[in-house]
C-alpha cells in the first residue's frame, strides 16, 4: 500500500554522483579528524604524514605489501557481494581465511607437493585452501536449507570455531605446530618451503606484489561479468529477491544458495591460502588477524559492484600499510589509524541512506 | 576433583560468567527489539577503559563504574544514531564501531597511561553476606564477592522484570518481531528501538567496567577479546530468551573456567576445543539439532516507517 | 471502565436492525472531508475528495483497485498526511501527524494485512501502544473478554496470534480497534481474507458496532457486501469521488458502472453474488463457446483421448499431521474446463501447491497425460505443459522487483542464454511480444513488475504460463482475486481461449458465480475431500452451494 516508501532496495543502486561524492566526503571528514587528534597530541603532522605515504606507497616494496594486503580484502569483498546477490550475508570471511590458511599449510607443509612440476607445488596448496574455505562457506549453506538458520549467525559463530581451529592446529604437535627441536617451542607451524609460496610478479624480492594480485584482478573481472550478465547472476538475484517465486519458475533454489555460499568461502579461503603462501609463509594462531571483518566491510561498502570492491580494498590496503609506517617511523600510534578505518566504515554506512535518497531523486 | 578445587571453580565460573551474563542480558534487550549490537565488543571495551580512567581520576572505582556506564551509553547512543535514526546496515556499524572502539581505546590508553603502564586503580570492596558466606566450602566462593557482583545481578533481574511484566517489554518484542504492526498501534518502532540499545550500553558499560576496575584492575589494549561475541553467542544458545541466556553464559564461563582448572599439559581436553564448545553449542542450537532457536523476525532489519 | 461500556451499548444494541432505515441525519458528521488531494511525486492518487461520515452510519468505499481507496483511509488514519484540503473529526479541524495522533483522537483502522503480532498473545497484543508501566494482563483479559462479548465475539485473551486462524485473527483486528471505543472504525477491505461463511457474522458485527453509535467506513470491491451492509456508498474512480449514494435508492447496476466507468460487456462474469442471481438467464444462454462446441454430456461415441490432469487419491499432511487434503480423486479431460468450488480453507491451497511442484503430497499420485508427476520438481512440471496461474500471485507467481521481462523469462532462462550470458536483446524482444499480444497495459520491458496494477501483474503471468509450447493443462489458482472487473473479463478470455487450443483448465476459485459462469464441470471440495461433481449450470448453483457448506448431497 504505501508504496512510496516502504520499499527500500537494499543494495544495487549505482548512481554515479552521490555513490562517490559522498564516501569520499566521509573518507576526508575522518581524515579531518585523524589529523585534529595528531595535532591535539602534539605530533608532527608533516612528518606523519610523510611516513604513511613512504610506508603505503613510498616505495616499490610499501606499493607491494599495500596491495598484497588489498588483494586478500578484495578476495573476501568479491565473495561477499556474491552471496549478497542472492540476498545471503557472509560474514563468515574470517573463518574462511582461517580455514583457507590452514589446509593451504597443511598440503603445503605434509602433503608431499614441494617437489611437483608444473606450479602444483603453489596450486595444490591453494586449492585446497580454497576447497576448505568453500566447505565452510557450504556448511552455513546447509544449514540454512536443511535447518533454516540465520547464514549471519551460522556464518559469525563459524568465525570463531575456525579462529579455534587454527589456534588447535598450532597448539598440537599432533597437528600442525612445528616439532619441539626448532627453534624454540613457540606455537606456530613450520615455515612452508619455497616451491610452494607464490611467484613474484616481477621476479624481483625488492617488490613482494605476488601473482595473487593478478589473480584476483581476473576474478574481479569475472564476478562483475557473472553478476550483471550471466543467468547465473540473475537467478542468484531471482531468489534473493523472491526465494518461492524463483522455485516455481523452476531454479534449483537450494542448491544455489549452497552453491553461492560456497563460492563465497571459496573466494575467503583463497584469501587466507593467498595470505599464507605469499606472505606469512608459517601458520600462527590469530593468523587471520582480522582481514575477514575488514574484507566484509569492503563487501558492504562496495554496494553490490566488483569495481567497488577493488577501490574500496585497494584503499584499505594502503591505509594499514600506512599506518603501521607511520607508527615506526613517526612516532604516531597506529590506533590512529585504526580510528579513521573506522570511522571511515561508520560514515559511509551511516551515509547509505543519504546515497539512496539522493540517488532516487536523480 | 575434590570438593576445595569444585569450590574455586564454582568461583571461578561465575567470574567469567557474570560479564558475559551482564551484556548478554542487556544485549538481548535490543535483539529483543530488532537490533543486533555486533558494536557490543566495543561497548565493553570502551566501558573498560573509561571505567579505569575515572577510577583513577576519582579514586574511587564507583565513579569509575558511573564512567563506565556513561562511555557505554555514548557509544551506545553513536549506534543508535547510525542503525535505527539513519536505518545504516546494523552489522557494518557494529564492526566500524567495534574498529573504532578498538582504535580509540589504545590511544588514549597511550596518551593517558603510557603505552607500557600497568598501574592498578582501587578495586571494589567485598560484600559477605553474613551467615551465607562463612559456609563451609561454597560460601565463600559464592557469598563473598565484589559488592558490584550483585549489584550485576540485580540489573539482570530488573531486565527481566521490564521485558517480562511492562509495556516497554512488550513494545520490545512487537518492535522485534513485527515493527509494522507495533508502528500501526501507535508504538514509536525507532524510540523503543533507540532506548533499547541505550539499555544494552548501560549494562556492557557494567560488565565493561568488571572486566576492568572489578578484576585485573587495569587497561590493557583490546582486553575484552571477544567477550561481546561471545554474549552474543550465549543469546542465541539461549534462544533469545532471558534465563536460558544467563545459563548459556554460565556455561561458557565453565568452559573457560576448565581451561585453568588444567594446566596445558595435564589437560586431558585441549585447551582449544573446550573454548570452542560455547560456539560449537551455539551453532548446533541455531541449527535445531539443540533445540529449536528461533531469532526474532525483524533482527537487523531496519524499519522505514509507514510513511 | 468496564462496567459503564456494558449499560451504555446494551440499550442500543436492542434496537437493533431496525435503526438501519432512519431519517436523515442532521447531526454534525462524525468525520466530514473537504477538499482532499494526496499526490506521490507526480502521481495524484486522490483528488478534491469531499466526504461525511455520521454516528451509526456504515458508509461503504467502493471502487477498483488503485482508485485511491486505501490513500484515503491512510489520510485519515494519519499515515500520510494529504498534499491539500481539510479534515474535520466531530467538527473540530483534524490532521493526525501519525497513527498515534489518530488512535487518541478516536479513529481505529482495521488494516488490509494482519496487524497483530504473530508470536505475541491475544492480551499483549492489545495491550501494546495502550499501556505503561507495569502491565496488568488479568485485568486487562477480562476487559477483551466483556467488551468482546459486548458485540456477541468470543475472544481467548492468553492465546498467541500465529495458533489462531484467519477469521479469528480478523476478528481479534477488529476487538484490537473496538478495545478504543473508537468514534470512526476503518475497516480496509476486511473481508478479502475472510472464508465467505465468515463474512455474514463479520457484517452484522460491522451493523452492531454502527447500531452502538459509531461510524464505519468499509472499504470492499465487493458488491454483495455493499448491498447488505451500506447506509451509503462512496464510489471512488481514479482518485475521485464520483458519487456518493443512499442506499435506500441504490441500483447496483448503476454503482458498478460509475465504478468503472463504462458499460459491462455481454457476457456478464459475476461482479457481485446478488448480480449473478439477476443476470441468471443471460449467463446461461451466454456459455463459453468452448463449452457449447464440446457440450456438456460425455461423448461416448468417440475414442477417449486421455485425460490431461488425473488425480489419483492424493492426500496431503501437513507440518503439524492434520489432513488437508484426503483422498482427492478428479480428472481433467482436454478441452474443459473443470472448476474447483468451496469455501477457502478446505484444501484448495494445498491443492495448488502441490499441482505447482511447492509441495508433495503424502500419498496418492497425480498425472499429466500419462507421465506421473507426484514427485515432479516445478520446472518438470513446467517442462511437461502445464502453466500455474498460483494464488499468491505476488509471492509465488512473480518476482515482484524485477523486471516484466525478466519474470516473463526466468522460467525458460536457458532459452536466453549463451556461454552462461543472457541475452537481453533476444529477451526483451520476447518480451515485447508477449505485452503485445496479452493487453499489458503501461508496461515495457523493462517495467518494474510491483509497479503494475493488479490485473496487469496477473496478464504477466498468464503471458508466461499460456504461452508453454505445448500447452496441456492450466491449473489456475484464484486467478480473479483482487482484480477488478475489467480485469477478471480478460483473464477468464485467456483461460476459455486456452481451453479453446486444446489444454485442460483446472480452475480454483472461491467464486461460485464465476465457477459456474466459466467451467463445464464443477467439483466441490470441502474439508479436503471432493464431495461431488455436477455439471456447471445455474441450475445446479443451489446444490453445489449446499455442498459448499458441508451439507452432502
Amino acid at each position: 500500500m504505501s508504496g512510496a516508501a516502504s520499499s527500500a532496495p537494499a543494495s544495487g543502486l549505482r548512481i554515479p554522483a552521490p555513490g562517490v561524492v559522498i564516501p569520499l566526503a566521509a573518507i576526508a571528514a575522518s581524515f579531518v579528524v585523524g589529523f585534529a587528534l595528531m595535532a591535539l597530541t602534539g605530533s608532527n603532522i608533516g612528518a606523519a604524514i610523510g611516513a604513511f605515504a613512504q610506508g603505503a606507497f613510498g616505495s616499490a616494496y610499501a606499493i607491494g605489501t599495500s596491495l598484497n594486503r588489498a588483494v586478500a580484502l578484495g578476495l573476501v569483498g568479491l565473495g561477499f557481494i556474491l552471496a549478497e546477490r542472492a540476498n545471503l550475508i557472509n560474514v563468515g570471511g574470517e573463518g574462511q581465511i582461517a580455514m583457507g590458511g590452514i589446509f593451504s599449510t597443511a598440503v603445503a607443509l605434509y602433503g608431499g607437493v614441494k617437489g611437483l612440476p608444473y606450479g602444483l607445488a603453489v596450486l595444490l596448496p591453494l586449492l585446497a585452501g580454497t576447497l576448505a574455505g568453500a566447505a565452510w562457506g557450504a556448511l552455513a549453506g546447509v544449514m540454512k536449507i536443511r535447518f533454516g538458520t540465520n547464514e549471519v549467525i551460522s556464518t559469525l559463530l563459524l568465525n570463531f570455531i575456525a579462529i579455534l581451529l587454527v589456534y588447535w592446529s598450532v597448539q598440537s604437535v599432533h597437528l600442525l605446530r612445528q616439532p619441539a627441536s626448532f627453534a624454540g617451542t613457540l606455537p606456530q607451524s613450520l615455515q612452508v618451503p619455497p616451491s610452494t609460496t607464490l611467484p613474484l610478479l616481477t621476479g624481483n624480492p625488492a617488490d613482494p606484489l605476488h601473482i595473487g594480485a593478478a589473480v584476483a584482478v581476473v576474478l574481479a573481472i569475472v564476478t562483475a561479468l557473472v553478476l550483471r550478465r550471466s543467468a547465473f547472476g540473475l537467478r542468484l538475484k531471482a531468489i534473493g529477491l523472491s526465494p518461492t517465486a524463483s522455485h516455481r519458475a523452476g531454479i534449483r533454489t537450494d542448491a544455489l544458495m549452497v552453491s553461492v555460499l560456497a563460492l563465497s568461502g571459496a573466494f575467503g579461503g583463497l584469501a587466507g591460502a593467498m595470505m599464507l603462501l605469499g606472505d606469512q609463509g608459517y601458520l600462527t594462531a590469530g593468523f587471520s588477524s582480522g582481514y575477514g571483518f575488514d574484507g566484509l566491510v569492503v563487501g558492504l561498502l562496495a554496494r553490490g559492484s566488483a569495481a567497488g570492491v577493488a577501490a574500496v580494498a585497494i584503499f584499505f590496503g594502503f591505509l594499514r600499510s600506512g599506518g603501521i609506517s607511520m607508527q615506526i617511523s613517526a612516532h604516531v600510534p597506529a590506533a590512529l589509524v585504526t580510528i579513521v578505518q573506522g570511522m571511515i566504515v561508520v560514515a559511509i554506512a551511516g551515509s547509505a541512506i543519504l546515497i539512496e535518497r539522493m540517488g532516487r531523486r536523480a | 576433583m575434590n570438593l576445595e578445587t569444585l569450590a574455586v571453580y564454582i568461583a571461578s565460573t561465575l567470574h567469567f560468567a557474570l560479564p558475559l551474563m551482564l551484556a548478554a542480558s542487556g544485549e538481548l534487550v535490543s535483539e529483543a527489539a530488532g537490533v543486533l549490537n555486533l558494536s557490543l565488543e566495543g561497548m565493553m571495551l570502551f566501558a573498560a577503559f573509561f571505567s579505569v580512567w575515572g577510577t583513577s581520576v576519582t579514586g574511587d572505582p564507583w565513579i569509575g563504574l558511573l564512567w563506565g556506564i556513561a562511555s557505554g551509553i555514548v557509544f551506545a547512543i553513536l549506534q543508535a544514531v547510525l542503525s535505527v535514526r539513519l536505518r545504516a546496515n546494523q552489522l557494518v556499524v557494529g564492526i566500524g564501531l567495534n574498529i573504532l572502539a578498538l582504535g580509540a581505546t589504545t590511544f588514549l590508553n597511550r596518551e593517558i597511561f603510557g603505552a607500557l603502564s600497568r598501574q592498578l586503580v582501587p578495586g571494589f570492596g567485598h560484600l559477605h553476606i553474613p551467615g551465607l558466606s562463612t559456609l563451609p566450602l561454597l560460601g565463600p566462593s559464592l557469598f563473598q564477592q565484589d559488592l558490584v557482583v550483585y549489584v550485576g545481578l540485580a540489573l539482570i533481574v530488573a531486565i527481566w522484570f521490564v521485558l517480562r511484566f511492562t509495556a516497554y517489554g512488550v513494545a520490545c518484542r512487537a518492535v522485534g518481531d513485527d515493527p509494522r504492526s507495533a508502528d500501526w498501534a501507535g508504538i514509536s518502532v525507532t524510540r523503543v528501538r533507540s532506548i533499547a540499545i541505550l539499555v544494552t550500553g548501560a549494562m556492557a558499560g557494567v560488565a565493561g567496567t568488571l572486566i576492568s576496575v572489578g578484576d585485573i584492575r587495569t587497561f590493557t589494549e583490546g582486553m575484552t577479546n571477544g567477550a561481546g561475541y561471545l554474549a552474543i553467542a550465549a543469546i542465541i544458545f539461549g534462544g533469545w530468551r532471558l534465563w536460558p541466556t544467563v545459563g548459556a553464559c554460565l556455561l561458557f564461563g565453565g568452559a573457560m573456567a576448565l581451561q585453568f582448572q588444567f594446566s596445558a599439559a595435564t589437560s586431558p581436553v585441549p585447551t582449544a576445543a573446550l573454548l570452542m564448545l560455547p560456539y560449537v553449542l551455539a551453532l548446533l542450537s541455531v541449527a535445531g539439532l539443540v533445540g529449536r532457536q528461533v531469532p526474532p523476525a525483524a533482527l537487523t532489519i531496519p524499519f522505514f516507517g509507514s510513511r | 471502565m468496564t462496567g459503564q461500556t456494558a449499560t451504555a451499548v446494551d440499550p442500543l444494541q436492542t434496537t437493533g436492525r431496525a435503526s438501519r432505515v432512519r431519517a436523515p441525519d442532521v447531526r454534525e458528521p462524525v468525520l466530514d472531508l473537504a477538499g482532499i488531494t494526496k499526490s506521490f511525486g507526480a502521481l495524484t492518487a486522490l483528488s478534491e475528495a469531499a466526504l461525511e461520515v455520521h454516528a451509526g452510519e456504515v458508509l461503504c468505499l467502493l471502487g477498483e483497485n488503485g482508485a485511491g481507496k486505501s490513500t484515503l483511509c491512510n489520510l485519515i488514519y494519519g499515515v500520510f498526511r494529504p498534499t491539500g484540503g481539510e479534515m474535520r473529526l466531530g467538527g473540530a479541524a483534524y490532521a493526525p501527524a501519525d497513527p498515534k495522533a489518530a488512535l487518541e483522537a478516536g479513529v481505529g483502522m482495521v488494516h488490509q494485512h494482519f496487524s497483530v503480532v504473530p508470536s505475541m498473545t491475544v492480551v499483549d497484543n492489545l495491550l501494546l501502544g495502550r499501556s505503561r508501566g507495569i502491565l496488568h494482563r488479568r485485568l486487562f483479559a477480562e476487559e477483551i473478554r466483556a467488551r468482546a462479548a459486548e458485540f456477541g465475539l468470543e475472544v481467548d485473551p492468553w492465546r498467541v496470534v500465529k495458533d489462531m486462524s484467519v477469521g479469528e485473527r480478523q476478528r481479534l483486528e477488529i476487538v484490537k480497534c473496538l478495545m478504543r471505543r473508537p468514534r470512526l472504525l476503518l475497516l480496509d477491505e476486511p473481508t478479502a481474507v475472510l472464508p465467505p461463511e465468515e463474512i455474514g457474522s463479520f457484517l452484522d458485527v460491522c451493523r452492531r458496532i454502527a447500531d452502538g453509535g459509531g461510524a464505519l467506513i468499509l472499504v470492499t470491491h465487493k458488491l454483495a457486501e455493499v448491498a447488505k451492509i451500506a447506509d451509503r456508498t462512496a464510489i471512488l474512480r481514479a482518485g475521485r469521488i464520483v458519487d456518493t449514494v443512499p442506499m435506500a435508492s441504490a441500483d447496483m447496476k448503476a454503482i458498478v458502472q460509475a465504478m468503472i466507468g463504462r458499460e459491462l460487456g455481454g457476457a456478464t462474469v459475476a461482479v457481485g453474488l446478488d448480480l449473478a442471481e439477476h443476470a441468471e438467464a443471460a449467463e446461461t444462454d451466454e456459455l463459453p463457446a468452448s463449452a457449447e462446441a464440446s457440450g456438456k454430456i460425455p461423448a461416448a461415441t468417440k475414442s477417449r483421448p486421455p485425460d490431461v490432469l488425473q488425480i489419483d487419491a492424493l492426500t496431503y499432511r501437513d507440518r503439524n499431521g492434520a489432513v488437508r487434503l484426503d483422498e482427492i480423486t478428479v480428472e481433467v479431460r482436454p478441452g474443459k474446463i473443470l472448476g474447483i468450488a468451496g469455501v477457502e480453507g478446505n484444501g484448495q491451497s494445498e491443492l495448488g501447491l502441490i499441482l505447482a511442484g511447492l509441495e508433495r503430497p503424502s500419498a496418492g499420485r497425480w498425472f499429466v497425460g500419462d507421465r506421473e508427476m507426484t514427485r515432479a520438481s516445478p520446472a518438470e512440471i513446467t517442462a511437461a505443459g502445464v502453466g500455474i496461474v498460483p494464488e499468491d500471485r505476488h509471492a509465488v507467481g512473480a518476482v515482484v522487483e524485477m523486471s516484466v521481462a525478466e519474470n516473463l523469462c526466468l522460467q525458460n532462462l536457458a532459452q536466453y542464454t549463451r556461454f552462461g550470458l543472457v541475452r537481453r536483446g533476444a529477451m526483451t524482444a520476447a518480451a515485447k511480444d508477449l505485452i503485445a499480444r496479452y493487453d499489458v497495459r503501461g508496461a515495457g520491458p523493462e517495467t518494474r513488475f510491483a509497479s503494475l496494477s493488479g490485473g496487469n501483474q496477473q496478464k504477466v503471468v498468464l503471458a508466461r504460463e499460456l504461452t508453454l509450447d505445448p500447452l496441456v493443462l492450466l491449473v489456475a489458482a484464484q486467478p480473479t482475486r483482487g482484480l477488478d472487473v475489467g480485469a477478471v473479463e480478460t483473464v477468464y478470455g485467456h483461460i476459455r481461449s486456452a481451453c479453446g487450443r486444446g489444454a485442460g483448465v483446472l480452475l480454483i476459485s472461491s467464486e461460485l458465480d464465476e465457477l459456474i459462469a466459466v467451467s463445464d464441470r464443477i467439483a466441490v471440495i470441502y474439508r479436503g475431500r471432493i464431495v461431488g461433481e455436477m455439471p456447471a449450470t445455474q441450475k445446479n448453483r443451489e446444490a453445489i452451494g449446499a455442498l459448499m457448506s458441508g451439507h452432502a448431497a
